[in-house]
């Protein structure tokens, strides 16, 4: 009995002291708990309710020509088509496409009518310009939604038009009726109009038989769907999911080992007391930091380098673009993680707080960065949290870079190198009052 | 300013507080520590030792009073004024991963030792015996190399002032006396030395003393002023063959170099305090003789620094 007394009282020990040191640490239970619980409920906010919209160009060879149908069709397909322009100028468009103002480009057939009278299908050529597959699929079905109703559309109009034609047609068939009543009256009396209205008879059921030969002749799947539509990326490659996923997971696993790294950096210097003897000698925070960022950097390129080899040889994943742009869009990434991680670093109080932040940054990034939802899909003030993570940027410069045979974005790559730049300075700052406190 | 006269004091402290809110750890501190020197700080845990040290080497600003560390306000120290500062931390601070050399070697570049500094670090790594063990990872040193790691570590710039806060701390009274044969190997060498101890026996060891307690520097000795200040004068031991009585003890008292009253250790032995125990020795030898007490044993004694440093105490609470 005493021993199973002194037994249990050994266990409360410890359960007495991990308690205690656990509660001790409230910033660290807040990030725990309210950490991932935050990032869901933003991931919530930021979730589409709808599909996304896609910027149309329709280019046609006389704007004049198509635009009522354009206007008509484009309202009924609102939800979808927005801001449709249209273009006469294929190459023009397909360049916008290519510099992503536009999302899609719909090239009308020349002359639909007359292709589709000699028994073949109208196509209609639709471009995009996306890599991921998901997205690509997205264009794929809506190429056959919008298909679907073009064909429903003009079955409705030529169903509506030889409505129309065949109240003639009756009329006609009346015509041919009286005159065939008239020749049967005028055959016995010889009568001299016999001979003309004998033509006029034969010229009305000519006519009804060459209509009737015509509609006879036309292939029945071309009724049917007398368009279609041919779905055309302006990528050079056909990327699997993991192909298109590859950049995203570089960039994520470069950004969290750099933060990881840096995180534990100087908040272990910090709890090891050697602060004190940096804070007594001539060394300064930019020194300091600056031999943090270099030997870091280092390491971490070394590590991109093996990464890419793997990616490369073993996933076959392709870098369509310039080495060199890789090379920058890598180091621009890397500059800036290890940015955050210093960040990090200086502002937790233990270990444990800088790992638990890492971590938190790691499932943001996931979420946020574009890897998990297209930012295109993203609802408007979230993606300011995005475009404060460098995954972000990283993962643009790569997929452009690496899958669409792009160079760096300059736009994105100043974005990324001035946030690196601005948190090279807030730690330098942070640094110094932490060597002079 | 460089200045090697050894006239010169190093550190010169006048009036220096230091207040954390509501808590004073450093009150009104005046002292100076002159050049090539070493200087023992000595007081019990918590008595404000290292908040001491961090006033002189920057770390702390002074809430109030004057202070000038080689002729300059910490508060003003340019690069080339810490590099003539060494400090040794109480705790092992270096870098568990790295190994003896590579930890030496790292202290070296951020203190902007030349690249050519390879002899400089075996002639250290000799100095503290760790020559045989550059390659050893610091985190499998025992207590007594690191502390001795750190040492070289500390002397790696070839300092002009070393604070050393504690560095006998927690280490066995071999190595302890190791130690302080380094110190005053360093302090050959022109060096001022300004330790911290709690172990106050290593008063011994140090040209002056300041004694501290309760965040007040009581006083500055040598090691031998510290104890006429406790005692009140030398201690001198009597032994006679025959008892010494009260009526001895009672003419000894009224000797006029003699101070307070004499204090029995047997019948046949007693210690007096007196002003100046070399001219009192006289004295007192002729005064057995007159008393006719055979003598076995008159010598000046050196009442151990612990013993000391208990009286000092007791004298500061009794007067406050």
């Amino acid at each position: 009995m005493i021993r199973l007394f002194k037994f249990l009282i050994r266990i409360s020990s410890f359960l007495r002291k991990e308690l205690t040191e656990i509660f001790r640490q409230p910033k660290l239970i807040l990030t725990l708990v309210l950490g991932p619980f935050l990032i869901m409920f933003l991931f919530g906010l930021a979730s589409p309710s709808q599909g996304r919209t896609l910027r149309t160009t329709f280019v046609v060879t006389d704007p004049n020509s198509f635009r009522q149908e354009i206007d008509s069709f484009s309202r009924s397909f609102s939800t979808v088509l927005v801001d449709y322009v249209i273009e006469t100028d294929k190459e023009k468009a397909l360049a916008a496409l290519a510099n992503a103002q536009t999302d899609m480009v719909i090239v009308v057939p020349y002359v639909p009518l007359e292709t589709i009278q000699n028994n073949q299908q109208a196509e209609f050529l639709i471009y995009h310009n996306e890599i991921d597959p998901f997205q690509v699929g997205y264009i794929h079905s809506v190429a056959q939604v919008y298909i679907e109703e073009i064909n429903r559309q003009f079955l409705q109009s030529v169903v509506e038009l030889e409505q129309g034609n065949s109240a003639s047609l009756q009329t006609d068939m009346e015509t041919a009726l009286v005159k065939m009543e008239a020749l049967r009256k005028a055959v016995p009396a010889g009568d001299a109009n016999t001979a003309k209205q004998a033509a006029d008879l034969e010229k009305v059921l000519t006519d009804l038989h060459e209509k009737l030969t015509a509609f006879r002749t036309l292939a029945s799947d071309i009724m049917v769907k007398p368009f279609s539509a041919k779905v055309s990326g302006l990528s050079a490659v056909q990327l699997t999911v993991i192909g298109f996923f590859s950049p995203a997971v570089i960039v994520l696993l470069l950004q969290h080992f750099s933060i990881t790294f840096a995180s534990l950096s100087i908040v272990r210097e910090a709890r090891s007391g050697i602060m004190e003897l940096f804070k007594v000698s001539p060394l300064t925070a930019f020194e300091t930091l600056a031999g943090k960022y270099i030997s870091y950097l280092f390491f971490e390129i070394l590590l991109a380098g093996v990464i890419t080899v793997l990616a490369v040889w073993l996933l076959k994943i392709p870098i369509l673009g310039q080495l060199q742009d890789y090379a920058l869009a890598v180091v621009v990434l890397l500059f800036t993680s290890l940015g955050v991680g210093f960040l990090i670093s200086l502002i937790s109080e233990t270990d444990t707080q800088a790992v638990q932040y890492s971590m938190l940054l790691l499932l943001a990034s996931i979420f946020f960065s574009g890897f998990f939802l297209d930012l295109r899909l993203m609802k408007e003030p979230i993606t300011f949290l995005a475009w404060s993570l460098p995954a972000t940027y990283g993962i643009r410069m790569l997929q452009d870079i690496m899958l669409r045979g792009s160079s760096v974005p300059q736009l994105v790559f100043l974005g990324i190198a001035c946030m690196g730049i601005v948190l090279f300075l807030i730690d330098w700052a942070l640094l110094r009052k932490k060597m002079s406190s | 300013m460089k200045n090697d006269d050894p006239a010169v004091n190093v550190v010169e402290a006048h009036d220096l507080t230091k207040s954390f809110g509501e808590d004073i750890a450093v009150q009104s501190l005046t002292m100076e520590v002159p050049r090539g020197t070493i200087f023992g700080f000595v007081g019990p845990s918590g008595c404000g030792k290292t908040t001491t040290v961090r006033l002189l080497t920057g770390i702390f600003k002074p809430t109030s009073g004057t202070l000038s560390v080689l002729g300059k306000s910490p508060a003003d120290f340019s690069k080339a004024d810490r590099e003539k500062i060494g400090y040794l931390i109480q705790q092992f601070v270096l870098y568990p991963d790295l190994t003896v050399w590579e930890n030496l070697n790292f202290t070296a570049s951020f203190y902007g030792v030349g690249l050519f500094r390879g002899k400089r670090l075996k002639h250290l790594l000799d100095f503290v015996e760790l020559s045989g063990d550059k390659n050893k990872l610091a985190r499998d040193l025992s207590g007594g190399m690191k502390r001795r790691l750190s040492l070289a570590a500390t002397l790696v710039h070839n300092p002009e002032l070393i604070f050393l806060d504690e560095p006998t701390a927690g280490i066995d009274p071999i190595l302890r006396q190791k130690f302080w044969d380094y110190f005053k190997e360093i302090q050959t060498q022109g060096h001022t030395l300004f330790i911290t101890t709690q172990y106050v026996g290593e008063a011994a060891f140090c040209d002056r003393v300041g004694v501290m307690y309760g965040g007040k520097l009581l006083m500055i000795e040598t090691p031998d002023g510290l104890r006429k200040k406790a005692y009140g004068g030398d201690v001198v031991g009597i032994r006679t063959n025959e008892e010494i009585s009260f009526e001895h003890r009672r003419q000894l008292e009224a000797l006029p170099f003699v101070r307070g009253k004499v204090k029995i250790i047997s019948d046949q032995e007693v210690e007096v305090t007196v002003d100046d125990a070399s001219t009192a020795v006289t004295v007192l030898l002729e005064w057995t003789q007159a008393q006719k007490l055979t003598v076995v044993m008159m010598e000046q004694k050196s009442p151990p620094f612990d013993d000391v440093f208990v009286r000092i105490i007791e004298k500061e609470i009794a007067n406050d």
